[in-house]
């Protein structure tokens, strides 16, 4: 029960990086897309190369389960850990641009939603799955 | 009556070796070098019954190939000192590794006592090893150690005596197989009419060794009357096959022996190595770990921005106070626009520096920073590089000095002296400032990937002059990795701030010394002879930087950035402090006066970050190559072909960047 919880999980999580990872790597190329408004998309290449990577490893993992092959469970867990580490950088990205702007009165334009981007929202969701099988993982690998 | 007897002591490094040795000699210790190289030396005596023993501690080694200095050593000890017994310190809780160099002690014919170290931890984990059985196959004596507490230190001694005073000695060799026997069989044969030779080694352990391609050994051939007939042997086989092949038959027999004396605890996975499934795999490895990278550089920009900007406003105010209540204007120039302008531009990078060293000496801690160096040997050793050169050339992010002097840990001559030729083209933090100053200039939006591009195009042109260098000037094979995984672990708020502020001090110590003798000077040139303005082209500078124009000139740069990079030859922070003096700015203004300058395009300015990126060494990392190459011809090629490769790729990208957006 808990794996297919966590093969549906690691599915649906590794599409929504993949997609978004499509989107921002290829907006500048095809232009955007209709009703992506709402993705932040940055058109930053390599912001798009790091979610195409996460997605890769939840898609993996998702595969390995579904086929009860490999270590589907781990590579799911480590997306997650990435997925939670890199919506870090990007929180800490966006309080610096904050603290920037609002304590030194520096691009009076800014607004939080300059400095969203994909990363950051979909680790949201990665930081759900860290409370479900993400602190078992890190408290074993630092105990090891 | 006393009798004196010689002990070796060998093992696989990380076995408790040193552990032993301490608890075997006490303090009746002595240390030095081994003759002619740089590897620590390790004496000890012990006394036990009429017995006055010398214990040498030799190098930790995983086997007996020459392809280290540290192999060579033990090799040669053994083999030359002919010491009365070895004892091989085995790791019990990783007997299949560690008894690969009981098999080739074995072939050396020198007599072997075992110390079982780690027994307790072996026995922790569940696993069950029958001593009496295991020294049976093996037909050497064992005995059960645990350095840490000093059990069985006794029997070991007691143990290596009986060995002594055995004759004759055990032999026990691996059998290779009829095809490789008969060519050992061939060899052995051919090197019996070197008489030479046959007085100081086993010819089957000759044998065995040419056949696996060793230079070391075909050395002692060379001079000989076994030379040609062995030379015709050695013609008609493929040593690398043969090598891969007794490498195989010696695992073969480990496996066939250890499930008969080892009760193995089957444990699953530890989350250590369930992680390392995911971050070593073979085609996910690397793009985690550039997506890691890619982390590291968007972190050291953003987060440190309003740092920047707090010190930034703190050099402004400083020099508009300078410039408004200092007499006589020479004074207040010197000061304002000579050291705090010059300083003022450098030092507004610090939190960069000190951002970027804590999170590599993170990743270092957490034991990440050796995974990646795992998976980066597979695609550095197709490119001509050694696995270990990874590790120095990750340290070349922060300088490339230490990176140099950490290619001591590389085996084989030409494999460090080629990671040494390319490790100037990591970029070191000394090349940050000048990329966050005109990124953050001329690419506002997407300077943290301006500046992650910059240090994927150093490794780029590293592995493009490694692949070069070692099809023409350094041809050769490269020496395998081996490395051991540290376990993963959350580093303490100790150490890694620890880590931080040592290498981040140094920039600090650097901005305080040779960058403000750096600056002091480029101010002299910019306001001398007297009566010339500031930073003309009357100037000393100004004459300078002119007379090197045309050089730079094709790349978009005039006579103030010639003047720049010129100093930057001495530190490549002082690039922005010359830049600074040079505009007559300090660094809160440095940018407008970049931008408002009709003669620096975005694209010149692309060219500039590339050329500082791959340009000549500083003038310390030039020194270190002369001290670890021995030669100043290897240090005048690097920065020649630094000068080089910096003109050519900048004029490429330069010009590149100026037809797609514009600006050349």
């Amino acid at each position: 029960m808990n794996e297919t919880k966590m093969l549906v999980f690691g599915a649906v999580l590794g599409a929504l990086y993949i997609v978004t990872g499509l989107l921002q790597v290829l907006g500048p190329v095809i232009g955007p897309v209709p009703g992506t408004d709402l993705l932040y998309l940055t058109g930053d290449l390599f912001v798009g190369f790091v979610l195409l990577v996460i997605g890769a490893v939840f898609a993996v993992g998702a595969r390995n389960l579904s086929r009860d092959v490999g270590e589907g469970a781990i590579f799911i867990s480590v997306g997650i850990l990435l997925s939670v580490l890199f919506g870090l950088v990007s929180l800490l990205a966006l309080c610096a641009t904050g603290l920037d702007v609002f304590l030194l009165g520096e691009g009076a334009e800014w607004s939080v939603a300059d400095s969203i981007d994909p990363l950051l929202y979909l680790a949201v969701i990665g930081a759900v799955g860290f409370l479900a099988w993400g602190r078992e993982t890190l408290r074993g690998l630092t105990s090891s | 009556m006393t009798r004196e007897i010689r002990i070796a002591l060998t093992g696989n490094p990380n076995v408790g070796k040193t552990t032993l040795f301490n608890a075997l000699t006490g303090s009746r210790q002595h240390v030095g070098n081994w003759p002619g190289v740089t590897v620590e030396k390790k004496t000890g005596r012990v006394r036990r019954n009429s017995y006055e023993i010398e214990v040498v501690d030799l190098p930790g080694t995983y086997s007996l190939t020459a392809y280290s200095a540290d192999e060579i050593i033990a090799r040669d000890f053994l083999l030359d000192e002919k010491p009365d017994v070895v004892v091989q310190v085995v790791d019990a809780t990783n007997l299949e590794r560690n008894l690969y160099l009981t098999t080739q002690l074995s072939e050396l014919q020198v007599p072997v006592v075992i110390a079982l170290n780690m027994a307790d931890m072996a026995e922790a984990q569940g696993d069950a090893i029958d001593l009496a059985r295991l020294s049976a196959f093996l037909e050497i004596p064992i005995v059960r150690t645990v350095g840490t507490r000093g059990d069985g230190i006794g029997d070991l001694l007691d143990a290596a005596i009986r060995e002594v005073k055995t004759s004759p000695h055990h032999e026990h060799t691996i059998g290779y197989g009829d095809d490789v026997e008969a060519t050992i069989a061939m060899l052995a044969d051919a090197l019996s009419a070197d008489t030479d030779l046959t007085g100081r080694y086993p010819l089957r352990w000759l044998a065995v060794k040419l056949l696996e391609g060793d230079e070391s050994v075909l050395d002692k051939v060379r001079g000989g009357p076994a030379l040609a007939r062995v030379e015709r042997i050695l013609s008609s086989i493929d040593s690398d096959e043969y090598e891969a092949m007794m490498a195989d038959k010696r695992y073969e027999a480990i496996s066939a022996i250890l499930p008969q004396v080892r009760k193995a605890n089957v444990r699953s996975m530890s989350p250590s190595d369930m992680v390392d499934r995911v971050v070593t795999d073979r085609y996910l490895g690397i793009p985690i770990f550039l997506a890691l990278m890619w982390g590291t550089f968007q972190l050291t920009f953003t987060a440190a921005a309003p740092f920047m900007t707090m010190i930034e406003a703190a050099v402004g105010w400083l020099v508009e106070f300078v410039a408004g209540s200092i007499e006589p204007a020479w004074l207040a120039s010197f000061l304002g626009d000579g050291i705090i302008g010059g300083v003022g531009a450098v030092i507004v990078f610090l939190p960069n520096i000190f951002i970027l060293f804590l999170i590599l000496a993170f990743l270092e801690g957490s034991g990440y920073l050796a995974r990646a160096a795992f998976i980066m040997d597979r695609p550095l050793y197709a490119l001509g590089l050694p696995g270990k050169a990874f590790i120095p050339m990750l340290v070349g992010f922060g300088c490339n000095v230490p990176a140099i002097m950490a290619t001591r840990s590389i085996e084989g001559e030409k494999d460090r002296l080629l990671t040494i030729l390319v490790n100037p083209f990591m970029s070191c933090s000394a090349r940050l400032p000048v990329y966050i100053l005109l990124a953050g200039t001329f690419f506002p939006e997407q300077a943290g990937s301006v500046v992650f591009f910059l240090y994927v195009l150093g490794i780029a042109v590293a592995i493009a002059s490694a692949k070069l260098f070692r099809s023409t000037i350094l041809p050769g094979e490269v020496s395998p990795f081996v490395m051991e995984m540290p376990p993963y672990r959350i580093p303490t708020a100790i150490t890694s701030p620890r880590h931080m502020w040592s290498r981040g001090s140094m920039y600090i110590r650097k901005a305080g010394s040779i960058i403000l003798i750096g600056v002091l000077a480029v101010w002299a040139l910019a306001s001398f002879p007297l009566g010339v303005d500031y930073g003309s082209a009357g100037s000393f500078a100004g004459m300078i930087g002119h007379l090197l124009e045309p050089l730079v000139a094709p790349l978009g740069f005039d006579w103030k950035v010639a003047v720049a990079l010129i100093f930057g030859f001495i530190a490549k922070e002082i690039v922005v402090g010359s830049l600074g003096v040079l505009y007559g700015t300090g660094e809160e203004t440095l940018s407008s006066a970049l931008l408002a300058d009709p003669g620096l395009s975005a694209a010149a300015a692309l060219a500039l970050m590339v050329f500082v990126l791959l340009y000549t060494p500083c003038v310390a990392a030039i020194g270190v190559i002369r001290q670890e190459t021995g030669s100043w011809k290897w240090a005048g090629f690097s920065v020649a072909y630094g000068l080089v490769v910096a003109w050519i790729l900048a004029f490429v990208v330069g010009h590149l960047a100026g037809f797609f957006i514009g600006g050349a």
